[in-house]
């Protein structure tokens, strides 16, 4: 079943394209990662589907509805590369702001099981600034599946971590999403982490978008969509496998084009 | 372990120490030079002034602090509203918002004798002078602090169509607090300055015109008993306006 669907989708500011004419549909519980260079009109795109960017021509809808309908309805959950956490609240009281914000019933229960289960346990009653780079976007993931949200919208989530602390965090994105089973659509600027979470990887064209660019320039495309069919669960031993080096080869072809 | 935190004196006694030794000073130089009363009067002279007539003292402190608190009150309330219209409305902000923080730099004394040829000499003048010196401060540092929230937290917000009024009490009033405090701080310290010039120019009662009256008749230990009661007047309005932020304010 449908959950996201993107027709013809362009959004210009002036002279500049950011999306130019997209089109493409995500299934209820598909975990879509795009991967571009910075620029590339990728964060526009996730910003369309999740209606705070508005369409220039083309549409966007969510389970047949708007955009602003999904929003109201809390059913999208933002992940931003900020963790966009209030630096006055705890952990916890951050987790069920967002929830609160939407009007929705209160669950404090729900919110400290999910703390626990991303291993946040003890640091209910923990500042932002006492949390480490890693366990804020925990928090900030936390939150986004708390409000109830049946769309994960992530916006480069890991995009501030090291190296390290990144390979965790996909492993345990997943581990999420297996098992609240949410749609996600995941925008990063880094291949490997696009193929190792993604059941399709979708690859915008690499043209940095400039003032007076056309549309030949391959601006704010898609130029690549590749089935990503790597055995669930994955893990970090994922990384070394073959299967995994090969996908991630033929993305970066896509990538770069004829270079 | 800091220098500070080794010495082996609490935090009040250096202090404390610092004021008793420069009174005595004060003292000693005026028993020592035997200055007459009318050049410097000695510190006992200027206690016994304020023993003998506390309730002149007083009955103008209150004066004085009503044209503070009511003027201080009424300005920073303007300007916080202000500061929030034109927070909301950008066409606004963009025609006025440079010129409020131009006026920062005009001296606002200057004003009061225009004041008093339209308003006359009373307390409204005053009080209207007091909000006026006051005003400035708060009304640029609002409006800085309303535009603190990163827009990651706005989008946030919108992405789940929280209504705008939850949205400004929830994020931007907390992101804006260490601004607008910093401005009202400001605006305590203008508050006094504001309502002792009032006092000079644009009334007859209060500390600001006894201490005008004791210099038109050489009454300098007047002139500083009034001020030994302006003093800890003004800084406990800063205090209380430090207390207030710490009970509110996020680190």
């Amino acid at each position: 079943m449908t959950m996201i669907s993107v027709e013809n989708l362009s959004v210009t500011y002036g002279d500049l394209v950011a999306l130019d004419d997209v089109s493409l549909d995500i299934d209820d519980g598909e975990f879509v990662t795009v991967v571009g260079p910075s620029g590339c009109g990728k964060t526009t795109l996730l910003r369309a589907i999740g209606g705070l960017e508005s369409p220039t021509t083309g549409r966007v809808s969510v389970d047949g509805d708007t955009p602003e309908a999904a929003q109201s309805a809390a059913r999208l959950g933002f992940v931003f590369q900020d963790h966009t956490l209030l630096p006055w609240k705890t952990a916890l009281e951050n987790i069920t702001f967002l929830r609160k914000m939407a009007g929705k019933d209160p669950d404090p229960e729900g919110a400290r099981d999910l703390l626990a289960t991303t291993g946040l346990d003890g640091f209910e009653d923990a500042r932002p600034s006492e949390l480490s780079g890693g366990m804020k976007q925990r928090v900030a993931i936390a939150r986004a599946i708390h409000l109830g949200a049946d769309v994960l919208l992530m916006d480069e989530p890991f995009g501030e971590l090291d190296e390290i602390t990144r390979d965790e965090m996909g492993v345990e994105i997943l581990r999420l999403w297996r098992e609240n089973r949410k749609t996600v659509v995941f925008v990063t600027h880094s291949v490997p982490e696009a193929v190792f979470l993604a059941d399709r990887c979708l690859v915008v064209s690499g043209t940095t978008p400039t003032a007076g660019a056309t549309t030949d320039d391959g601006v704010g495309r898609i130029v690549g969509e590749f089935d990503i069919d790597l055995p669930r669960p994955r893990d970090e031993s994922v990384f070394g496998s073959e299967a995994f080096g090969t996908q991630v080869a033929r993305v970066r072809q896509a990538l770069h084009g004829d270079e | 372990m800091s220098v500070a935190s080794r010495v082996p004196f609490p935090d009040v006694v250096l202090p404390v120490s610092g004021l008793v030794a420069a009174v005595a000073c004060w003292w000693g130089l005026t028993a020592v030079l035997a200055l007459p009363p009318y050049v410097l009067p000695s510190p006992v002279a200027v206690g016994t002034r304020l023993a003998e007539n506390p309730g002149l003292y007083l009955s103008n402190a209150v004066e004085t602090l009503r044209k503070i608190t009511i003027g201080g009150a009424t300005g920073i309330a303007t300007g916080f509203v202000l500061a929030l219209v034109i927070s909301e409305v950008s066409l606004l902000r963009r025609a006025i918002y440079p010129y409020l923080v131009a006026a920062r730099v005009l001296p606002k004394i200057a004003i009061a004798p225009i004041l008093l040829i339209y308003l006359g000499v009373g307390f409204g003048t005053a009080v209207l002078f007091v909000a006026l010196i006051v005003f400035f401060p708060v009304v640029v540092g609002t409006a800085a602090g309303l535009n603190r929230a990163p827009d990651s937290h706005l989008d946030l917000l919108r992405s789940v169509d929280a209504d705008p009024i939850r949205t400004f009490l929830s994020v931007r009033l907390p992101h804006a607090l260490p601004d607008v405090f910093a401005g009202v701080k400001q605006s305590v310290t203008l508050a006094v300055v504001g309502a002792v010039v009032a006092e000079w120019i644009l009334s007859n009662d209060g500390l600001g015109s006894l201490i005008l009256v004791a210099s038109e008749n050489v009454q300098v230990d007047v002139m500083l008993a009034s001020l030994a009661v302006l003093l800890p007047m003004g800084l406990l309005l800063y205090g209380g306006v430090s207390l207030c932020y710490r009970a509110v304010a996020w680190r």
